[in-house]
C-alpha cells in the first residue's frame, strides 16, 4: 500500500506547487481576477451548489457555538432559534465548574505538545539516517518500518495495553511486571507509546531524500560530523516539512480518543476528548455546557488549521493517509 | 568502482559514518520495534490463548476463532462494518469528486469553500460526534426541526434501531468528504487544460467533459482514495463509542467495538486478540487485492 501511495503523493505535491506558483505577474493577476468573477449561468449554478454544500458542512460548527451561548429555556424550545436571543457567555465558566475542562484542555495540550516534539526529533533523526547515510542494515530497517506502518491500530492495542500495565517496577509491579497497575493511570502511558509513529520516519526520509547530494559532500569536506550535517545543514532546509509533520502530529494526538480511554481513569489525567465523552454520560448534562466543552475541544485545531492550512494540505497530499 | 576507492582512502571515516547512521536511526527503530513489532507478534500469539488478566494465558489452539465463528454478535459486527463501509465510502467519494471538479477552476470564494469542506476532517471525531448527537435529538434537535418545517416527521435517529446506522453513516460521510476532496483537487491539477479546451471546441458541455475526461483521468486517485477510505472505514470506532455504544440492540456494533468490548469490558484478552486478527486479515485482504489490481493496470 505504502510504496504506491507515496509515489502518487509526491506527484500530487509537485502538481500543487506548480499550481500555486502559476499566477505571479500583475497582468496575469488581472486576467485572473476577470476570469474569477465572470458571470455565466454555469457559474451561478456552481456557486449555488457549493454554497449550499459548504453551509451544510459548517452547520454543525455553527450549531455548536450557538448552542454553547444559549440559555436553558432557549435550548428546550422547539423549533430552535438560529441566533440566540441573549448571548450567555456565562455558560463557559459554568461548564468549567461542572467539569474541569481547563484541566482536560491542559492535559491534551501537554500530550499533543510532547508528541509533536518527540515525533519531530526522533522521526527526523531516523528519517535522515535512512535517507542520507549508507550503513549496513539500512534496507532492512527501512523495510521493517514500512511494514510496521501498515499495522492497524486495533491489532496491536490489546498488547500495547498489556505492556503498559506490566511495565516492570512501576505502579506496584515487581521486576516481572506482576502485581500492580504499571503505567496505567500515569503520564508515561499517555506519552510514551505514541511518541513516534512509523509514518513520521517515513515522511522525513522522503523529505530528506529530495535534497541535493552536493550539500552533504560540501559539509563533509568542511569536516562536519554526520550529526552536525544533519543539524546545521540539512534540517534547516526541510523546515516546511517539519512544520507540516508537526501540525499533523499535533492534530492526531489532540484528536486521539481510544488510547487515553484505555489507559486513564483518573480525572486529573483525562484529555479533553475523553473528558467530553465522560461528561456526556453524566446524568444532568446540559447541552449548553457540553457544547461549550466541545467548542474548547475543537477550537485549537480549527485555529491551527486556518493558520497553517497550506502545510496541512501539503502534508495530506504527501502522506495520503489520515492524520 | 568509486565506492571501492573511497573505502581504501578513508576506511575510518566510512566506519564512523556507518556508526553514525545506526546511532541516528536507533531511537526511532527501537521505539517502533518495542511498541509495534512486539505487539503484533504477541497479539497473534494471544489469539490462540485463553487470557482473562488474572490467570496467565493458556494455549487453546483455535478455540477463540471457533467461538468467534459461532458468535452471532460478532457476525452482526462484521455485517455492520460491511454496511458502514459500503455506504460511507462510495458516498463520500462521489461527493468529493464532484466538489473537487467544481472547485478546480478560478472561482470567487474558492478558499472559503475548500476550508468549509475540509474543516470536519481536521476536527476530532469525538467532539464533532457530540455536536451530531445534539443535532440528532428527536425532540429538540435541529434536524427534526428542519424536517418539520417542510412537513416531515423526523425519525428518532440514534435511538431507532433502523436509523442508528444511517445516522452514523451520514455523519461519517460529512466528516470524510474533505480528505478525499483534497486528494482529488491535487490530482485534478495534473490534468491538462488543453483536453478540456479541445472538448469544448468539439461542443462537449461541462457535464460531458466531467464524465468523459475528468472521471477517467481520475482513476488512479479514485483507486487510492478507495483503498485508504475502505481501510479507514473498517476501523470505525470513535463515533460508534460516543454516539451509540454499538446499540440499540447491536444495530451499530462494529468489529472494532467488539474488540473493545471483549478486551476492556469482558476482559477476555485472548478472544479480543483473535477478533483483532480477523480485522487485520480484512485490512490485509484489501491491501493485497488493491496491489493486484494496480499491478494488472500497469501491465
Amino acid at each position: 500500500m505504502t510504496a504506491m501511495d507515496t509515489t502518487a503523493g509526491d506527484e500530487l505535491v509537485v502538481a500543487t506547487e506548480v499550481f500555486d506558483a502559476a499566477d505571479a505577474s500583475p497582468a496575469a493577476a488581472k486576467r485572473d481576477r476577470r476570469r474569477r468573477f465572470r458571470v455565466t449561468p454555469g457559474r451561478i449554478v456552481t456557486h449555488i451548489l457549493l454554497m449550499a454544500g459548504s453551509l451544510f458542512m459548517i452547520l454543525p460548527f455553527y450549531w455548536m457555538i450557538v448552542t454553547s451561548l444559549k440559555g436553558t429555556g432557549e435550548i428546550a424550545r422547539f423549533p430552535p432559534s438560529w441566533i440566540p436571543t441573549s448571548w450567555r457567555f456565562a455558560n463557559y465558566s459554568e461548564a468549567l465548574d461542572a467539569a474541569p475542562f481547563h484541566y482536560y484542555f491542559r492535559n491534551s495540550l501537554i500530550r499533543a505538545g510532547t508528541h509533536t516534539v518527540t515525533q519531530v526529533i526522533l522521526g527526523s533523526l531516523g528519517g535522515y539516517a535512512l535517507a542520507r547515510i549508507r550503513f549496513r542494515g539500512r534496507e532492512i530497517v527501512f523495510i521493517g518500518i514500512v511494514a510496521m506502518l501498515m499495522m492497524p491500530t486495533y491489532t496491536i492495542i490489546v498488547t500495547q495495553f498489556l505492556m503498559v500495565k506490566k511495565a516492570p517496577l512501576f505502579g506496584g509491579n515487581d521486576i516481572l511486571g506482576v502485581g500492580g497497575t504499571g503505567w496505567l493511570d500515569t503520564w508515561w502511558a499517555l506519552l510514551i507509546p505514541g511518541a513516534l509513529s512509523p509514518m513520521t520516519v517515513f515522511l522525513f526520509r522522503q523529505f530528506y531524500l529530495s535534497l541535493p547530494r552536493e550539500l552533504e559532500e560540501a559539509a563533509r569536506l568542511d569536516g562536519l560530523s554526520e550529526f552536525q550535517t544533519y543539524l546545521r545543514i540539512m534540517t534547516p532546509l526541510v523546515k516546511p516539512a517539519i512544520i507540516t509533520i508537526a501540525l499533523l502530529r499535533f492534530q492526531e494526538s489532540w484528536n486521539n480518543f481510544l488510547w487515553p480511554l484505555l489507559v486513564t481513569t483518573r480525572e486529573d489525567l483525562r484529555v479533553i476528548q475523553l473528558g467530553l465523552a465522560v461528561f456526556r454520560q453524566s446524568d444532568q448534562t446540559s447541552w449548553a455546557y457540553l457544547m461549550a466543552g466541545t467548542t474548547l475541544a475543537t477550537l485549537p485545531i480549527i485555529l491551527l488549521f486556518i493558520v497553517g492550512q497550506k502545510y496541512f494540505i501539503q502534508g495530506i497530499n504527501r502522506s495520503g493517509l489520515k492524520g | 568502482m568509486t565506492v571501492a576507492v573511497k573505502h581504501v582512502k578513508y576506511p575510518t571515516l566510512e566506519r564512523g559514518r556507518r556508526r553514525a547512521g545506526w546511532l541516528l536511526v536507533a531511537p526511532a527503530a527501537l521505539h517502533i520495534f518495542v511498541w509495534i513489532t512486539i505487539p503484533v507478534v504477541v497479539s497473534l500469539w494471544l489469539s490462540f490463548t485463553d487470557y482473562r488478566v488474572l490467570r496467565p494465558p493458556r494455549w487453546v489452539g483455535l478455540d477463540n476463532y471457533r467461538e468467534i465463528w459461532n458468535d452471532e454478535v460478532f457476525c452482526t459486527a462484521l455485517k455492520n462494518t460491511a454496511i458502514y463501509t459500503f455506504f460511507t465510502v462510495p458516498a463520500s467519494i462521489a461527493l468529493a469528486v464532484v466538489i473537487a471538479a467544481m472547485l478546480n477552476q478560478k472561482l470567487a470564494l474558492r478558499t472559503w469553500y475548500r476550508t468549509a469542506f475540509f474543516l470536519p476532517h481536521v476536527t476530532a471525531t469525538v467532539a464533532v460526534a457530540m455536536v451530531w448527537i445534539w443535532m440528532y435529538q428527536p425532540n429538540v434537535g435541529v434536524f427534526n426541526a428542519l424536517l418539520q418545517s417542510i412537513g416531515i416527521n423526523g425519525p428518532n435517529w440514534l435511538s431507532d434501531p433502523n436509523w442508528a446506522m444511517p445516522s452514523v453513516i451520514i455523519m461519517s460521510v460529512w466528516q470524510g468528504i474533505g480528505f478525499k476532496m483534497l486528494i482529488y483537487l491535487a490530482a485534478l491539477q495534473g490534468i491538462s487544460r488543453e483536453l478540456y479546451d479541445a472538448a469544448a471546441v468539439d461542443g462537449a458541455g461541462k457535464v460531458r467533459q466531467f464524465f468523459h475526461i475528468t472521471l477517467p483521468l481520475l482513476k488512479p486517485a479514485t483507486f487510492f482514495v478507495l483503498v485508504v477510505a475502505t481501510i479507514d472505514a473498517f476501523q470505525v470506532f470513535d463515533q460508534i463509542y460516543v454516539m451509540t455504544r454499538g446499540g440499540p440492540v447491536h444495530a451499530t456494533t462494529t468489529v472494532t467495538y467488539e474488540i473493545y468490548e471483549s478486551a476492556f469490558q469482558a476482559f477476555r484478552l485472548g478472544l479480543a486478540s483473535a477478533k483483532a486478527v480477523v480485522l487485520f486479515a480484512m485490512i490485509f485482504a484489501v491491501t493485497i487485492i488493491s496491489r493486484r489490481l494496480v499491478g494488472r493496470d500497469e501491465d
